[in-house]
């Protein structure tokens, strides 16, 4: 048992090492805008489910989602970027958030994943703390997004 | 006209809030119902907005105004709503009454922490129902009070405490649409 252990651990540490050299991504659009996210913050893909309108002093988080039993908190993340969304065309993103699992209405286009190099994420910190940079997926430069903090600390410096 | 559209989403934990459920502007929202006084039309008004109701008087709030709903304007289901405990009332005109749910406690959420602002101080959260989202108001921010939180425990009530046809003789509503909210998957009030 612990042979068998040992003579794993090896070939786990050099998976782990090919891990730590990629990242998993998942690509999207808002109203056309395409954004790049880390697999890790993604819960699941669903349609749409339409809204309830919370009245809400929140910037960007006016409304609520059925989900299972329950209900969904919406970023408006479109609006964020001053587009529309047609949410009768669209899917409903579920976001692994620190504050718990949020919406995001993204376009129809179904999500891809991509496999990023390292070299091909750029970590920077802009004037946007939800934008953590940039990567490079397929042939695309795209805007690299912090779903799992969404609206946190953009609402701190506020 | 009766409470026929009583119901309780469970009855498993054996408490329960029991909401007035309104429509004001696109929204459902939900009062608990301990401190509905009376639902009266609004030509019960005076010039001042002031109503008159078993010798209480209830001042008007612009609760649409006040909860940031754009309120569709006065129409055949337009009530008015009379609020009130021993410290305050009011009176607020909603769109269209709904009818009253129980609501078994474990189906009420509070509003998710993602909403940061004063919606905070307006509603204490939600409940789903088969066709509906309602939004519970917060009923010490709607008399104007000092708030204070786990409102809602102050409303909880128990099945076993209550009896078929209590509520009846305190409060009659308009069971408009209620069709509606009986939709919820339940099981009658025992």
């Amino acid at each position: 048992m612990l042979r068998s252990q040992l003579r794993r651990h090896p070939h786990t540490t050099a998976s782990g090492a090919a891990h730590a050299r990629v990242q998993n991504m998942v690509v999207f659009s808002v109203a056309g805008k395409r954004l790049a996210a880390r697999t890790e913050e993604i819960g699941g893909v669903l349609p749409w489910p339409g809204t309830t309108a919370v009245p809400s002093d929140t910037p960007l988080v006016t409304s609520l989602v059925r989900h299972e039993e329950s209900c969904l908190p919406v970023f408006d993340l479109a609006a964020k970027f001053n587009r529309t969304v047609r949410e009768e065309e669209s899917l409903c993103l579920i976001v692994k958030h620190v504050d718990g699992p949020l919406a995001i209405c993204i376009d129809s286009q179904v999500p891809s994943l991509h496999v990023v190099p390292r070299s091909g994420v750029q970590y920077q910190s802009g004037l946007d703390p939800d934008i953590a940079g940039s990567c490079v997926a397929g042939d695309e430069q795209l805007p690299l997004i912090n779903l799992a903090t969404l609206g946190v600390a953009s609402q701190r410096q506020a | 006209m009766g409470l026929r559209g009583q119901r309780a989403v469970t009855i498993s934990s054996g408490q329960a809030v029991r909401f007035l459920v309104t429509l004001i502007g696109g929204s459902s929202v939900a009062f608990p119902a301990q401190w509905v006084r009376g639902i009266v039309m609004p030509a019960s008004a005076g010039p001042n907005g002031l109503v008159t109701w078993a010798g209480v008087e209830y001042e008007r709030t612009d609760l649409s105004a006040r909860l940031k709903v754009v309120s569709k304007g006065v129409s055949s289901d337009t009530r008015l709503i009379l609020y009130g405990n021993d410290e305050r009332s009011r009176s607020f005109a909603v769109d269209k009454v709904v009818g009253l749910l129980d609501v078994e406690g474990a189906l009420i959420h509070p509003l998710p922490p993602q909403f940061r602002g004063k919606e905070r101080e307006r509603l204490l959260g939600f409940f789903v129902g088969a066709s509906f989202v309602a939004l519970i108001a917060n009923p010490l921010w709607v008399l104007e009070l000092p708030l204070r939180a786990q409102t809602l425990e102050m409303f909880a009530i128990r099945f076993a405490e209550s009896k078929a046809g209590e509520s009846d003789s305190r409060l009659h509503v308009p069971m408009v649409g209620v069709d509606e909210a009986m939709s919820m998957s339940t099981s009658p009030v025992s």
